[in-house]
């Protein structure tokens, strides 16, 4: 379980959100909405050790994020597949040098069964056949799916975080990236936080949502109480 | 005045994350050398600056040897100058020459490319899948900028002594086992020293503060171009102020001689 307890972020003297108290229960998907300049990307900086909170506690598992040491968080993100934004994959290596780059450097397995490994995650994303292209050949959404399989490389990652997965993408790739997202969550169990802007890429993917307004979360629940908020913020939003 | 304390905070925070990059680089470096990432770098660092440090090279050994031809002739003392030629350059131009223009390609090389994988979440990346950024990236670099750099100095002030010959021959009309004789004469211990010491300092600084920068970028294009310009600055200032405090220690500590 993923637990934000009266949890504050914030970069120097900037608070970004505050007393944040969010559950994501294991096996479930929690989508984080909210306008741009929110807080939400922050919210995964917090998940990830990236940054540590002025304020509360980051529980993932029953481990208090804010206290790990540095070697400590080197370990814990080893159980944590995180998509970023544009994709982040490492332009000076191949899409299979990319998937297979946390199995090189946190195992001893021998080359071809990391590749084998390789060409599995590029089969479940459905891109096996740029295994040896870089990634400034690939498109938007292709980037996507290489960061989706490198982030699922080690055997049994716990958590999965997307920041904004279909942003910039064409309603299509987006559709597929969700349904990426869905197929990830479904057959390997893992929690995720996806942080988005777009309601209906997340009532595709999500279980939960939580609402990020003025650096607090105004609205949690599940897609029906999502719908029936009269809150002013969520009707704008839902509207749009 | 706030203006002021701010700036100095921001001086003492950018001194302290310099130096905790530099302890752990070499931490890694002892502990967990990255043999395939290290030889890449010392390609791209030292096999492909090549070609420059060899050029600026040769034009400064030209250039010295006329220079010196010119003011030593009046005196009829171009007997010395292959013994001039040779101490100005291993001790003082080749090093200083080679690392400036290596720290135009080096510094600048490194702190762009550093800078655009801050920008792009590429080292949010590495940090995510465990992997210490210092270890995989700023460690292999200083390293190679360590061993590279006084093996490319060296090799330069050899082909700027040729290039001294040649005008000392041609211009001077001094004779080569002449030249070479007073070359002989230069090649002390002492300068010898300083030949090897000082490029291995100076390649130090100029990947050091590439990585710094780099590391620290700001996003977009003009943040990595701002942290680019300032790190190929600051690499220059700060290899003329070690070569000053190099020769300093050499020439008061250690009695070295000319």
């Amino acid at each position: 379980m993923i637990q934000f307890e009266s949890v504050s972020l914030g970069y120097g003297d900037r608070v970004v959100v505050s007393d944040i108290n969010i559950r994501v229960p294991d096996g479930k998907t929690m989508v984080i909405l909210g306008d741009s300049g929110s807080g939400k990307s922050t919210l995964l900086k917090g998940v990830l050790g990236i940054l540590q909170p002025v304020s509360g506690q980051i529980l993932v598992d029953g481990e208090n994020v804010g206290t790990l040491e540095e070697e400590e968080l080197l370990r814990y993100r080893q159980r944590i597949g995180m998509v970023f934004q544009e994709g982040a994959l490492f332009d000076s290596l191949t899409v299979g040098e990319n998937v297979g780059f946390w199995l090189w450097e946190h195992t001893d397995w021998p080359d071809d069964k990391i590749e084998e490994r390789v060409r599995t995650l590029l089969r479940f994303v459905s891109l096996e056949e740029v295994i040896d292209q870089r990634p400034d050949a690939l498109s938007g959404g292709m980037k996507r799916r290489v960061a989706i399989a490198r982030a699922m490389a080690p055997q049994d990652p716990r958590v999965m975080l997307y920041d904004e997965p279909t942003t910039g993408l064409d309603p299509f790739t987006s559709r597929s990236i969700c349904d990426l997202v869905r197929q990830v969550q479904s057959e390997f169990r893992v929690m995720s936080l996806v942080v988005t802007h777009d309601l209906h890429d997340a009532f595709r993917v999500g279980d939960l949502f939580a609402f990020i307004h003025d650096a607090k979360v105004i609205l949690t629940g599940d897609r029906g109480t999502i719908e029936q908020s009269t809150d002013p913020f969520v009707r704008t939003f839902l509207s749009t | 005045m706030e203006y002021l304390r701010k700036k100095m905070l921001d001086l003492l925070q950018s001194m302290g994350d310099f130096s905790l990059m530099v302890a752990k680089s070499f931490r890694y470096m002892a502990t967990h050398f990255r043999t395939g990432d290290t030889l890449i770098q010392m390609d791209r660092i030292g096999v492909g600056s090549i070609p420059i440090v060899f050029l600026a090279s040769i034009f400064a050994g030209l250039d010295m040897a006329l220079q010196f031809e010119v003011v030593m002739a009046p005196y009829g003392a171009r007997a010395l100058l292959g013994k001039v030629v040779t101490t100005s350059i291993i001790r003082d131009m080749g090093p200083v020459l080679a690392s400036l223009v290596m720290s135009a390609r080096v510094t600048a090389g490194i702190s762009s490319e550093l800078g655009m994988m801050n920008s792009t979440q590429q080292i949010d990346a590495l940090r995510v899948m465990g992997i210490d950024p210092v270890d995989r990236l700023v460690a292999p670099r200083i390293f190679s900028g360590i061993v590279m750099m006084p093996i490319l100095s060296v090799s330069g002030d050899f082909l700027a002594l040729l290039a001294g010959l040649g005008i000392s021959m041609t211009v001077g009309h001094v004779p080569a086992p002449l030249f070479w004789s007073g070359v002989r004469d230069a090649l002390t211990a002492e300068n010898l020293t300083d030949a090897f010491l000082k490029p291995l300092f100076f390649g130090f600084i100029l990947t050091s503060i590439g990585c710094h920068y780099g590391m620290k970028s700001a996003s977009g294009a003009f943040g990595v171009g701002k942290s680019t310009t300032k790190a190929v600055v600051a690499a220059a200032i700060w290899i003329l102020v070690a070569n000053f405090l190099l020769s300093k220690l050499l020439i008061n500590v250690w009695g070295l001689t000319g």
